[in-house]
């Protein structure tokens, strides 16, 4: 198991070179040319040539990939091109919000989607299993924006319950989380219902069943334990997502995160704060998948790691 | 081998089966319902342009952000055009988007996730890293990306929505192999001398559809959406056609003032996801060999 | 149990929607006082603030925020008129080549040193740096000298009557804080402004506090923050709920939702911006002028200013804004679809054809685009709408010459110093035919380049006069675009705010802001 970790950890290392020379071809092949930006539309001519040989942008395309690769290697993460400051620095400033946001949006959404899924699959049939799927298929038909700018209108605009965006307060992020968390509450609501109503009807069940052991025990130790495996990879799966999902939400509710700095150096070219941003979510990703793959392990003994 | 499925038996027998599960499926009414809603909107798909009552396209200045009244039952626009023909219009687009996208990406990532599920190795870690990669940047970005680089247009939409609707399914699949792999019937068939191939799309693939019915309704709602937030970032499959994703993202500009703009748009996106997620729900439980 | 089933699912969407719809439909009218809460004024804007380096800004957001800190020798009044700043008096020389600058005394930066000769020497030196954007100031100064501290003579290199508007642009940066670098500019910026530098939250916010020893007056104000608030939507609803004081834009389409309220105030005005749509006249089915006038003729401006601008916007009659030094109003080409389809058909193009139009992938932009193209299908031309990322357009846009691929760009200029040649040059002169600059037109005319010229090395307001309307009349006459209209800048307020200064650039000047 050690071992498979470190192998696993260090299998990392090549695969985000890969990923680095992917970005960087990425983000340098797709038109646009952040010189414009910087200076302006009224710039002349000369002016812009200037500044792209000072930037160093007039250089061939490899030895500009090698000097980043260099720079990476020693930890700098060079200079934002918009505001002049350190990317680092950014970047540490902007993923405060976002984390607290995809820790409260998964928290409550992991917490009410099992709850539901498992109600619902335990209640097969039922009023509250229809109710639930009702809860679940709303949550993944809504579009987020949507809702959130409606949420702006109804509890903050007309009732004045929470703020409309920011990150001042703890209320601040009450409807952000709500609206990014509705999605992943939905999908894991009926992916919990799917694996519980597999693991209902599996054998094991059947025999603890009528072994006699109580209907409650049953499904929490064996149908439940047993339905987590494909919940832990939705969960997984989800939260690589919340961070695309909070592209949106962050400029709906005016969230200095991650995302939404995202999508304006993207639209600045702003090219080593895309580059830096890309790679943190691709090494956020990766790392997310090694600990569902170990804990698929744990969960499910039928498994083996090799 | 009871609880193997029906595509392995005889062609024959598949027909008195299918029979059982038309009768299977008509018992689940919401399933049935689901499946009538679908059916209408193909249809508007289809004669949407024939049924509206006014041209999509057609401006009255005039008559700018109109509310529903007995002319414009879902009221006017941002241009004085009827809401209700452009939603019937633009059923052929909004769906057509989302279907030919998840098409696309459940087929491929249907296939490489069952290959790298039951042959691991090599094949598993290619598969499951190219999927790391296209799953390490958020959905929304990479669509923008590929957008961005194979420029705007509703096939480079549906492109950029499949390409990352593949390493889902690919994900999923792979794990739903994974356990079938180690089932009993599978090692069963191993142990009288199966081939490979055989084993796979006999025996591992058909137990997995259901895993894929379930997966493959949730996206094609994904899709629709993914495709509605598209447009509202801007890179929309089309601006002039009439979509309901873009008069949705378009609509949100006029919430306070005209709230049927955002109002019909969103709750046809809604009803339709809605009807999809029923119709796979029932499929399941219909097709599903341990419940029958 | 079926029926209940499917009679709960239309009974909860019909709840959820009408819940949704009733609750947004209600106006729930705020009954506050028009008494500001705090002394802290909130300025929602709709984008990131960027570098604070007031030597090297190119958006009108930026010069906002650092305008609270910094200043410059001379500024334009709300009249458009250049009036004295941190200079006393000016004088130019009759052939438009020096200027000499007296200035104030008695001026403290916000590290306490004096504002005098030394620290416009420092800051002209520092933007020798061709790396800065106000190099191009500094670049026509030949010559400078210091020969008291309260005075400053600049000769430019050669004479250019953009010069005085362009020193507008220009601010200056305590000479201690230059030494120390840009690090130290970005991070703790010091001028001579009413505000000094508070804190900044990068993506967020940044907070200036009024400075005590500020030479016209501290500002009233507690503290002054500027928050960058991008979607529309979630920015009315601030200023709605009072988390912001002051929004800047005010989106045209949400007007109608916060003009009833008493506690809320709009100012709206003729800005510096031209709306126009580049015409390639270098394509064969646009080559001919009656053609060009013939869609000028085919597009109802009444309309498009109403549709997509609701009625937020001015007509123009010539090819830049009345806001603009030298506006010449033309004979306009008012909405006539008889005169067009006559025009298209003595150039014999009456069974019409095809154009794509291109343009930014936002949706008032999209908007814009589409109200083209319902137009122009009244005399048989076919439009391709395709919005395209702000990026990818320039990238387009600056093709080479024989591969160009444009037909029709939807675009809008602004002159950010008001002179007349800022708001033609980059756009309509021969020289700036693309890839550089912006002509996508590839307007050429002779004349017009000449003029444009000739004008530069002129200091005689009458003669100027002469020669730009003669500019104007032939652009009009021309019509290498579609002179649409001229935007209105409008912000919306709090009542109890005042003294807040909009700009028809969209800067804000809030020296003199007050909360009551």
């Amino acid at each position: 198991m050690g071992r498979y970790f470190v192998k696993r950890v260090l299998g990392t290392i090549p695969l985000l070179l890969v990923i680095s020379f992917l970005i960087f071809m990425f983000i340098h092949l797709i038109p646009g040319d952040p010189v414009r930006n910087m200076a302006g539309r009224e710039a002349t001519t000369e002016e812009l040539e200037n500044l792209r040989e000072s930037m160093g942008f007039n250089k061939p395309l490899y030895q500009q990939y090698f000097s980043y690769l260099n720079d990476l290697v020693h930890g700098d993460l060079g200079i934002s091109y918009k505001t002049k400051l350190p990317v680092s620095e950014m970047m540490i400033g902007r993923l405060k919000p976002t984390l607290k946001l995809t820790f409260f949006a998964t928290l409550w959404s992991t917490i009410v989607g099992i709850a539901i899924g498992v109600l619902s699959a335990v209640n097969r049939g039922k009023l509250i299993d229809y109710l639930g799927m009702l809860i679940a298929i709303s949550g993944i038909s809504i579009p987020g924006f949507w809702l959130g700018l409606v949420m702006i209108q109804i509890f903050s605009v007309k009732l004045g319950w929470v703020p409309t965006g920011g990150l001042d307060t703890w209320r601040s992020y009450i409807l952000p989380s709500i609206t990014l968390g509705c999605g992943i509450m939905a999908i894991l609501a009926r992916f919990s219902r799917s694996s519980m109503l597999d693991s209902l009807g599996e054998d094991y069940v059947r025999t603890a069943r009528a072994k006699g052991q109580r209907e409650r025990l049953v499904i929490l130790r064996h149908a439940f334990r047993n339905s987590l495996v494909q919940v832990v990879t939705v969960i997984g799966l989800q939260i690589g997502g919340l961070l695309a999902g909070s592209v949106l939400i962050e400029t709906v509710f005016t969230i200095p995160g991650l995302g939404r700095l995202l999508v304006d150096s993207l639209a600045f070219r702003d090219y080593k704060v895309v580059q830096a941003l890309l790679l943190f979510f691709s090494f956020e990703y990766i790392l997310i998948n090694l600990i569902v793959d170990l804990l698929y392990g744990v969960l499910n003994p039928r498994i083996r790691l090799k | 081998m009871q609880t193997s499925t029906f595509i392995d038996q005889p062609i024959k027998k598949a027909e008195s089966r299918a029979k059982y599960y038309f009768r299977k499926f008509f018992q689940r009414k919401t399933a049935v319902i689901a499946a009538v809603i679908i059916l209408i909107f193909l249809f508007f798909a289809i004669f949407g342009p024939q049924i509206a009552p006014f041209d999509p396209s057609l401006p009255d200045y005039d008559n700018l952000y109109g509310a529903p009244d007995a002319v414009h039952w879902f009221g006017t626009d941002e241009f004085g055009r009827d809401v209700l023909s452009r939603l019937l219009v633009g059923t052929r687009n909004s769906l057509g988007v989302s279907l030919a996208s998840v098409l696309i990406g459940a087929a491929i990532g249907t296939f490489l996730g069952v290959l790298a599920g039951y042959y691991g190795g090599i094949i598993d870690s290619i598969v499951m890293r190219g999927s790391d990669i296209l799953f390490a940047m958020p959905d929304i970005l990479l669509a923008i990306a590929i957008v961005a680089i194979i420029g705007p247009g509703i096939i480079n939409v549906v492109i950029a929505v499949a390409v990352f609707t593949i390493p889902s399914f690919a994900r999923i699949m792979r794990s739903a192999t994974l356990s079938v792999k180690s089932s009993l019937y599978v090692e069963a068939a191993r142990s009288i001398g199966c081939k490979n191939s055989r084993i796979l799309w006999v025996h591992i693939f058909p137990s997995t559809v259901q895993s894929m019915i379930v997966n493959f309704t949730m996206r094609i709602g994904t899709a629709i959406l993914a495709a509605a937030s598209l447009s509202f970032l801007g890179y929309g499959a089309k601006v002039d056609e009439p979509d309901w994703g873009a008069m949705l993202s378009s609509g949100r500009n006029y919430l306070d003032i005209a709230p049927h703009l955002v109002y019909f748009p969103g709750l046809l996106i809604f009803i339709a996801v809605l009807a999809f997620n029923l119709l796979g729900d029932g499929l399941r439980d219909t097709l599903d060999p341990k419940l029958k | 149990m079926y029926k209940r089933k499917i009679l709960f699912v239309f009974i909860f969407l019909t709840v959820f929607a009408f819940a949704a719809q009733g609750l947004l439909t209600v106006s729930a009218q705020s009954d506050n006082a028009a008494k500001a809460p705090d002394q802290d004024l909130v300025i929602a804007f709709n984008n990131d603030i960027r570098a604070l380096d007031p030597h090297n800004v190119s958006d009108t957001l930026t010069i906002s925020a650092t305008r609270t800190m910094y200043e410059s020798l001379v500024k334009f009044n709300e009249k458009q008129e250049i009036v004295p700043l941190l200079a006393e008096s000016y004088e130019i020389s009759d052939d438009g080549m020096t200027y000499t600058f007296h200035l104030r005394s008695g001026v403290l930066f916000h590290d306490g040193t004096e504002f005098n000769s030394d620290a416009v020497k420092a800051n002209i030196d520092r933007c020798k740096d061709e790396s800065l954007r106000q190099n191009r100031i500094v670049k026509q100064i030949a010559n400078a000298e210091y020969p008291d501290p309260y005075t400053v003579i600049l000769t430019l290199a050669k004479p250019n009557n953009t010069f005085l508007n362009k020193m507008t642009m220009f601010d200056f940066i305590a000479p201690a804080t230059i030494a120390a670098g840009e690090e130290k500019i970005l991070r703790e910026p010091c001028g001579t402004g009413p505000y000094t530098f508070k804190d900044r939250v990068e993506g967020d916010h940044v907070t200036v506090v009024p400075f005590e020893k500020y030479w016209d007056g501290a500002p009233q104000v507690a503290s002054l923050t500027f928050k960058a608030v991008p979607e529309d939507g979630a920015r009315v609803a601030m200023l709605q709920t009072g988390e912001a004081d002051y929004i800047y834009p005010m989106p045209t389409t949400q007007i109608k939702v916060v003009e009833g309220k008493k506690d809320i105030l709009i100012d709206a005005k003729t800005s510096n911006i031209m709306r126009y749509v580049t015409l390639n006249t270098e394509l064969e089915q646009l080559k001919d002028k009656r053609v060009r006038q013939a869609i000028n003729y085919a597009v109802d401006k009444d309309a498009y200013i109403k549709t997509v601008f609701n009625g937020y916007a001015s007509k123009v009659y010539s090819c830049y804004p009345e806001t603009i030094q030298y506006y010449a109003p033309q004979p306009p080409y008012d909405f006539n679809l008889e005169k067009a389809k006559a025009l298209m058909k003595e150039a014999g193009a009456e069974n019409g054809f095809k154009l794509t139009i291109w343009g930014d992938n936002i949706t008032s932009e999209e908007k814009g685009m589409q109200f083209i193209q319902q137009q122009l299908k009244q005399i048989g031309i076919d439009v391709d709408v395709m919005p395209m990322e702000a990026n990818v357009v320039a990238e387009k846009i600056q093709a080479e010459r024989d591969k160009a691929e444009v037909n029709m760009w939807y675009v809008n200029w602004s002159a950010s110093s008001f002179d007349a040649d800022g708001a033609i040059r980059a756009i309509l002169h021969g020289e700036s035919i693309p890839p550089g600059q912006y002509n996508s037109a590839y307007y050429n005319n002779e004349e017009v380049n000449k003029l444009m010229d000739e004008a530069l090395a002129i200091t005689d307001p009458k003669i100027l006069q002469e020669k730009y309307a003669r500019i104007q009349e032939i652009v009009w006459d021309d019509a290498p675009w579609i002179f649409l209209a001229s935007d209105q800048v409008i912000s919306g307020y709090k009542s109890y705010c005042s003294g807040i200064q909009l700009y028809p650039d969209g800067a804000i000047d809030c020296s003199k802001a007050k909360l009551n």
